[in-house]
This record gives C-alpha cells, structure tokens and sequence, in this order.
C-alpha cells in the first residue's frame, strides 16, 4: 500500500537514509525502530511525503508520491493520511473538540457537521466532560488522546505517528497506544509507527529497525 | 554584572542585534514624536510671543503713543495685518521686531508683504499705504515667515481719530497671560493622539524579545544567578536599546526639524527658530527616556516568575467585564444631554464639552477589550472555517493583549475624525454661502456712519473696470424684522443681481451687506417697499456700501484699493464673504492637516505594533503551526489566520473610532451650534484609506516570516 524503495536522502553532508527499502500492507501496522540518529523520523517523513528523497522512489496505492509537488502532497496529507507527534500538535486556541473537528473543517465540512463527528471521540478515547478544554489545560496524556482522535477523525487510510508516547508515563503511554491500535484496527486503518521503545513497538504487527539509514527487518509480533 | 549584561545585549550575536535594534527603533521613533511634540508647543508660545510683539500693548491715557490695529485687510483671501501708528514724542517706546517707529508717510512692512507689493500692480495694492516704505519689520514681531503685516506711521491728529485709537505707553517683554491655554491644550490632546500608538509601539516591541530572554534568564537562573542579577541584565539591556534609541531619536528630529516648522497647524507655518527644546526638555527626554525604559523592564519582569526550571506567567488574563462600557456611555450620555442645553460663556462651553469628548476617548480605550472579547466570541461561535475559528478563539481569549496593539490607532483616529468631522461641517456650514455673487461682492461698513458719500468717490470706484455696481444702503435706526438697511430702488436696478424691488416701490427695506447671513440671496430677491420717500431714506446714516464686480482678482483688489483710499479711516477695510471664509479656512486647513500628520504616523506605528505582535504569536505557536504544515494544512490557512488575528482588529477598531469620532462630533455640533455633522471629505477618507493600507502592507510583511518559521524543518528541530 505504501512502499519505500532504495531511499537515500542527506541533510547537507550528513546522510540520514542510504537506501532504506520498506513496504507496508493495508490495514497492517509496523513498528519502525532505530536507535537516536538512525534516520527513522526522516523515513516516516518521505514515507508521508513531508521530505523529497534525493534517490529512490515513494509509492501509495501504486503511484509515486516523491514526484508530486508540494501542493498536491500537502493535499495528500491532508486527505489520506493522519499524524500523531510526540508533543505540541494542538493548536492552543482552540478547545478539543475544535481540535478534533480541524480536520474536517480544513476538507470543507460545516462546522456543526464536523463538530458532531468529533463528539463521539471524547467517549470512545474516554475524556467525556473535556469537550470544552483548552490544550493548557489538558494533562499530557489527554493531549495526546486528542491528537489521537484529531489523526484519525477523518479516517485516514495512513496513520503515521513519530514517537507518540515519548513524552508520557508508561501506564499513560499504554492507555494511549491501546487506544491508536484499536481505532486503527477498527477504522481498517495502516500504521507507521517509529519509537525507540521496544514496549511500545510490540503493539505492532511488524517491526522493523532503521540502522545507519538503512531498514533490517524483525520478527512479525504475535498479535 | 553590569558589564555582564552590556556583553549579553551587545554581543550575542544576529538574534540579539536584531533585538536591539527593533527595540532601538521603536525608541528612536518615540523619541522622535515625542521631542517633535514638545518644540511644537515650544514653537506655538514662540509663535504667540512674535505675535505678541505688534499685539500686545500697555495702555496709558497719557502714553506717547497714539496706537490702532485694523481689521479684515486682505489680498486675494489672505489676511494682512495693519498697524497705525504715530509718536507724540521723540522718545516714544518702539515694539520689537521695529528699528524704530515710522514716521507719517512711512511704513514697515513684513518680507513677504514687501515681495507681495513689489509683484503687485500698485493699484490693486500697494496705493493702500501711501508714503515710503522706511524698512522691513523683523522676525521678532512675525509669528511665521510668511506673515503679511504693515506699520503704517501717521500724524497723531489722523491715527487718534481713527475708530479703535488708543494711548499706549510700551510693550510687555512677557507675552504671559496671552490666550496660549486653549492652543496647549488641543496640543495636549494632539500629543496624546501622537504619542499613545508610539508608546504602545515600544511597549510591544519590548514584549517582541520577552519569551527569549525569559528563557535565557532561566538559563542563568539555573546556574545560580540571582533574582537581582537577572534583574540588572535585563534593565541593563532595555538601557541600553533606550540609550540608542533616544540617539538617534535627537538626530531624527534635528533632521526633520525644518519640516515640522512647515506645518501650519495653527494657520500659520512657525519661524524655523521658534520649534526648539528648551534645555530642561532636553536633558529631561535624554535621560528620563532610558530610566523610564530600565523600570519598565523591571516592572515587565515583575509580571512573569523566572524559576531555575522555566519561566512562569504570573497573571492569567481574565476576561474583560461589561462596566468597561460605562466611560464611553457616560462620555456620549453626556454630549447628548447639552444638545439644547449650551451653556452661555465660552469657558463653561470648555468645561461641558471636553469631558465629554475625553470621555469617550478614554472610553473607547477602556471598552475595547471587551468589545474584542464580544465581537470575537460572536465570530467563533459563527466560524465555518478553520481560519476564522483559531483567530476568533485567540482573540477572545485575550482579547486585552490583541486590543493593546491598536489602542493607539482608537485614539488618533478618534481625535482626528472628531475634530476634522467639527472642522470640516463648520467650513461647510459658513463657507456655503460663499457663492460666486458673494466672493464677487465688496462690502464696506462704516464705524462712524457717514451722513453722505460723495459723488466723486463712488465715480472713482464704479469706472474701475469689472465694477459692475456700487450701491449705498442705509442703516434703518430701529434694525427690527429680518432687514437692517434701506436702498435707492433706482440703486438696485443698476445691481439687479442682489435681487429687485418690488413693483411701484422708491425704497427697499435689504440687508445691510444686500446678501444676509445664512439666507438664500440672489436675483430671485424681491425687496419688499419701505415706507420712505427719497428724501426721507437721504437723511439716514450710510451704513455700507456694497460693490458688485465681476469676481475677478484684479478687480476686487483694484476696487478695495480705490475704496480703502477713498475711507483712510475705516476700522474694518471693505471685504468679501470668500476673505472671511478663506482666513478661515486657512486655520482649519491646518488643523485637517494636523489631523492627516496624527493619522499617517499613527496608523502605520499601530500596523508596526500590530507585526510585532503577530511575530510574537507565530512564535508562542511556531510548534504546532509548522505540525500542522506537515499535516498537509496549506500556508494559505496560517497566512488567513495572521491575517484575521491582525487585520481584523485593526479595521475594526479603526470603524470603531471613527464611528465614535463622527458620533462625538455630531453631539457637539448639535449641541454648540445646531448644526448637522458633514461626512469628511473625500480627502480625509482617502488618508484614512491610505495610512489602512500602509499598516495591512505592514502586517502583510510578516508572511515570509510565517513561512520560514512553520517550515518541516522547526517541526523536526524543535
């Protein structure tokens, strides 16, 4: 479904992928882990068409996404895919469910439309009662529910998220990863997941390393 | 750590320099205004003072100085100033700005009369003042270059005849106690429409640099710096940016000082030497400038608890309350109650009206935040779109912060479309009547009424070429019902565009002036009969004699010549209403533009303010604006976000003010004279207009900025 062949991409003279090769079935999700530096966050951007590789090619759904131009990947992102940060992803000003509905109304729903689609997120990610919250008054787990449930309200086939519990508490880091894995699963939704927790990666189906820029495959989990 | 900080401030490399400088700019153009504002008051008492020199007088029954000054002496709409003059004795005290006083058959005229006399034919105006002319009247008795003035010297026997003669025995050296009072204070409120956007401009460029050096604070406080230390660094810092600011805030005004000379905005252009500061302004802006914006950092601090793990915001801002309204409400409930209720004295006028307009200056000021916070919530309630809803959300939520950077343009823009609003309906008001029959229409009246004028004299003056008409009227000694005067029916045919007789009539009841003040006139007149006969109407004293021209220059000027010479004694020469008007007009004209100055300089400063405040936001929100980038949201959505969050406010607080402004002029003009408020003229529109435009480009500049810094890259490094 979405597919990295032989990508090679440096940032001015230092390489961050020599020829990283990774391919991504629908509905799967795949862990990508690496140590500090490895060049898994700058995979995930090509992959997500944030970054141009240098070399090589990014497919989704079969057509190459690296030769679009910036507009029609924004567009794509917009679209097809949905992200989830380690931390700092709402906009301050407005209250969750805002945040939530943002994807909608950014693809030209009404707002009371996108408004109701956003609702029955706070009870599913269970933070019924925090419609109404602003992103400093939110606890960090809270906040990356709402991240959760932004990436994911306007059903992306894609969810990419680039250390997603790195900045919680392991119970809190669970709760928050039991969440993304159930909704991806039930909205039949692909992830690409990087982390450098191994904890964290056994949530996936596949799991992957990124070493000096390029991917090592690992053992297929056991769920 | 004094010298700490002078290395942290001026050697931290691009980021502090840039600081420094946009903090030494916003000083420098502060300093700039303010000092300009200072000399012009400094050069209004100047003016005064010169003005003082041929104005003020003592007087004294047995002075040796026989004294008269004339009025409404013109030339082509501008005003001249004429003195009379003649000495009793040889040791007659002489005014300054005069080597000594003329003799009869001299005179002194000011430069610019002099070069007007010497390229005018002498009939249409250098006959009016026969004799020589013994020198130039210096700059001490000229409040501006251009002053038109003329000392006239003649023999005791004819000035202590003249209408308004009176013994002086010297000249005040002190122009104190002169009507300066009223000009400071529509100076004051100028000042205030000046410098209230300038020092909220430095106000937020300062707050531009508080997140970094916060943070760069809690670094030193981290590894054992001092509450007192940081405290230093930081007014050391702010010391320094006001030291250089206020430099270069001098050298500004040294070199625009000349221009600000130029503007006439008491009517009149200033002499050059007269926009000045005093020593005491000087050392008091130089130094009080730079303390100023030391405790001001310290106060700035005081806000914000700098820890060793981070920096903390002492004060949520709560929302804004609805009795911010009540000034601006009181302010209007006032001016609305004198409408019919004008006291008598001008004073009281004063003191009933100012407040009133105060009040809703400071008014506006007080209530915009919770106008913001009110106008924003309907907008986020109503937002369809993205945009809309993050900018309505970030203004509601502090919508103190978002009004800050705009009060200053409530205020210029409240001053300035009050008082242009008054100006321009009170020019419009008197100048309607100044048709082409009344600019075409020489009137002189009489102090001394005479019995009869004498054939002669009204020859010399009808034969001039482009007189149409001259007609004698009449003082009608009871002046009751709407006409004062009486002419010759046979009279009025011959000038037949002032109106007609009614049929079978010998003598008309007419105004004095045959035009009347503020009714229709023209030849659709009819006079209706007076009750005399020929006889009866010459026995009655000449109250003025009106001549009809054909409008032109010369002949105007040519007949008021011929006319002045024919009455020397006359205390008020002949006139037309379009002199009157222009006198006028030339002292609201400076006033408009005043007006134009506060709101070119205070529109864009709020516009600076305004990017300096966008800034600020982009970088509170650099992190999840350049995530939302990466997400696939196009620049354009952020860039209508700046947009709305800035433009929005501004055009808004700008109709605010001047609907309040129009709203604030139409109660005084109702109230003090009846009338109603003209819309401004396509001018001022045009300036508001211009200057609105200037400060969207300004706020269109940070977009770049925008793009820079919500770029992939902030969201990766961050």
């Amino acid at each position: 479904m979405i597919e990295a062949r032989d990508v090679r991409l440096s940032f001015g003279q230092t390489p961050a992928l020599r020829g990283a090769t990774l391919a991504v079935e629908e509905g799967e999700i795949v862990a990508v882990m690496g140590p500090s530096g490895s060049g898994k966050s700058t995979l995930l951007h090509c992959l997500a068409g944030i970054l141009v590789p240098d070399e090589g090619e990014i497919h989704f759904d079969g057509a190459r996404i690296d030769r679009l131009d910036e507009t029609r990947r924004s567009t794509l992102r917009r679209d097809r895919f949905g992200f989830v940060f380690q931390f700092g992803q709402l906009v301050p000003e407005l209250t969750a469910e805002d945040n939530i509905a943002l994807p909608l109304l950014l693809g030209g729903a009404r707002r009371a439309d996108a408004v109701a689609q956003a609702r029955p997120w706070f009870a599913r990610l269970g933070l019924e009662g925090l419609e109404q919250r602003r992103s400093g008054e939110l606890s960090g787990g809270q906040a990356q529910r709402i991240a959760l449930a932004r990436a994911l309200v306007a059903k992306p086939r894609v969810l990419f998220a680039d250390e997603p519990t790195g900045s919680l508490d392991s119970l809190t880091g669970e709760q928050v990863m039991d969440l993304m894995v159930d909704s991806a699963r039930a909205q039949g939704t692909t992830v690409v997941l990087v982390t450098h927790e191994a904890r964290v990666a056994a949530y996936a189906d596949r799991q992957v390393v990124v070493r000096d820029g390029r991917v090592h495959a690992l053992a297929r989990s056991a769920s | 750590m004094i010298r700490f900080g002078l290395r942290l401030t001026l050697a931290s490399g691009r980021e502090a320099a840039i600081r420094l400088a946009v903090m030494a700019g916003a000083v420098a153009l502060g300093v700039w205004l303010l000092l300009s504002t200072l000399a012009g008051v400094n050069a209004v008492d100047g003016q005064v003072a010169r003005l003082a020199a041929l104005g003020a007088q003592i007087p004294a029954d047995d002075g040796p100085l026989w004294w008269v000054e004339r009025g409404g002496e013109f030339f082509d709409g501008r005003s001249i100033s004429r003195i009379d003059v003649a000495a009793l004795t040889t040791g007659a005290p002489v005014p300054r700005g005069l080597p000594r006083l003329p003799g009869p058959g001299e005179y002194y005229v000011s430069p610019a009369l002099a070069d007007l006399i010497d390229s005018t034919p002498a009939d249409q105006l250098g006959d009016r003042y026969p004799g020589r002319r013994a020198g130039l009247i210096g700059d001490a008795a000229l409040p501006s270059p251009g002053s038109l003035t003329v000392v006239v010297g003649g023999t005791p026997e004819f000035v202590s005849q003249l209408y308004s003669a009176r013994r002086v025995s010297g000249f005040p050296t002190d122009p104190t106690g002169l009507p300066v009072a009223a000009l400071d204070l529509i100076l004051s409120v100028v000042a205030g429409g000046l410098l209230f956007p300038v020092l909220i401009f430095i106000g937020t460029a300062t707050r531009l640099s508080a997140a970094r050096r916060e943070q760069r604070f809690a670094a030193m406080r981290l590894i054992g710096g001092t509450p007192r230390q940081i405290s230093v660094v930081a007014a050391v810092e702010s010391t320094v940016a006001a030291l250089l600011g206020t430099a270069a805030g001098f050298a500004l005004y040294l070199a625009l000082r000349e221009q600000i000379a130029g503007i006439p905005f008491t009517g009149l252009p200033f002499q050059p030497d007269d926009v000045t500061l005093g020593p005491l302004m000087t050392v008091a802006v130089a130094l009080g400038v730079p303390v100023a914006a030391a405790v001001a950092a310290r106060v700035a601090l005081r806000r914000v608890r700098i820890s060793p793990l981070g920096v903390v915001r002492r004060v949520t801002p709560k929302p804004p309350r609805w009795f911010r309204l009540l000034p601006l409400l009181l302010g209007i409930g006032e001016l609305a109650f004198f409408i019919g209720r004008v006291p008598d004295s001008s004073n009281q006028q004063v003191a009933v009206f100012l407040p009133g307009l105060l009040l809703i200056m400071v008014g506006l000021v007080i209530a915009g935040p919770w106008l913001t916070m009110v106008g924003a919530r309907v907008l986020a309630r109503r937002a369809q779109r993205p945009a809309t809803l993050i900018a309505a959300r970030r203004l509601s939520d502090n919508p103190s912060a978002a009004f800050r950077a705009i009060s200053g343009v409530v205020i210029g823009l409240f001053v300035t479309t009050t008082s242009v609003g008054i100006i321009h309906t009170i020019s419009e008001e008197r100048g309607r009547h100044v048709d082409a029959l009344a600019a075409a229409t020489l009137v002189t009246r009489f102090e001394r009424n005479p019995q009869s004028i004498p054939a002669p004299v009204l020859a010399s003056v009808t034969t001039l070429p482009g007189v149409r008409s001259v007609t004698v009227v009449r003082g009608n000694p009871e002046r009751d019902g709407d006409y004062a005067g009486f002419a010759l029916c046979a009279d009025l045919a011959r000038a037949p565009e002032y109106g007609r007789c009614a049929d079978g009539a010998t003598v008309a009841w007419v105004h004095e002036d045959l035009l009347g003040w503020r009714t229709k006139h023209g030849a659709g007149i009819v006079w209706p009969a007076a009750p005399l006969t020929e006889e009866q109407l010459a026995a009655l004293p000449v109250e003025a004699v009106v001549t009809s021209t054909d409008g032109a220059t010369a002949t105007l000027e040519r007949a008021r010549t011929a006319l002045e010479r024919a009455f020397p004694d006359l205390q008020v020469q002949p006139v037309t209403e379009r002199d009157r008007a222009e006198d006028q007009n030339s002292q609201l004209a400076g006033f408009e533009q005043l007006a134009a100055v506060i709101i070119f300089a205070s529109l864009p400063i709020a516009g600076c303010s305004l990017a300096v405040a966008v800034i600020a936001g982009l970088t509170d929100r650099k992190r999840p604006f350049s995530l939302l980038r990466l997400t696939g949201v196009p620049l354009a959505v952020l860039r209508r976000v700046v947009a709305l969050e800035s433009a929005v406010p501004l055009l808004a607080a700008a109709a605010l003010a001047i609907g309040a402004g129009l709203l604030g002029a139409q109660l005084f003009l109702k109230a003090q004279m009846d009338y109603t408020l003209h819309p401004p003229s396509p001018t001022y529109a045009a300036i508001v207009a211009g200057a609105l435009l200037m400060s969207l480009a300004i706020i269109a500049a940070t977009f770049p900025l925008l793009r820079r810094i919500t770029g992939p890259e902030t969201a990766r490094s961050e």
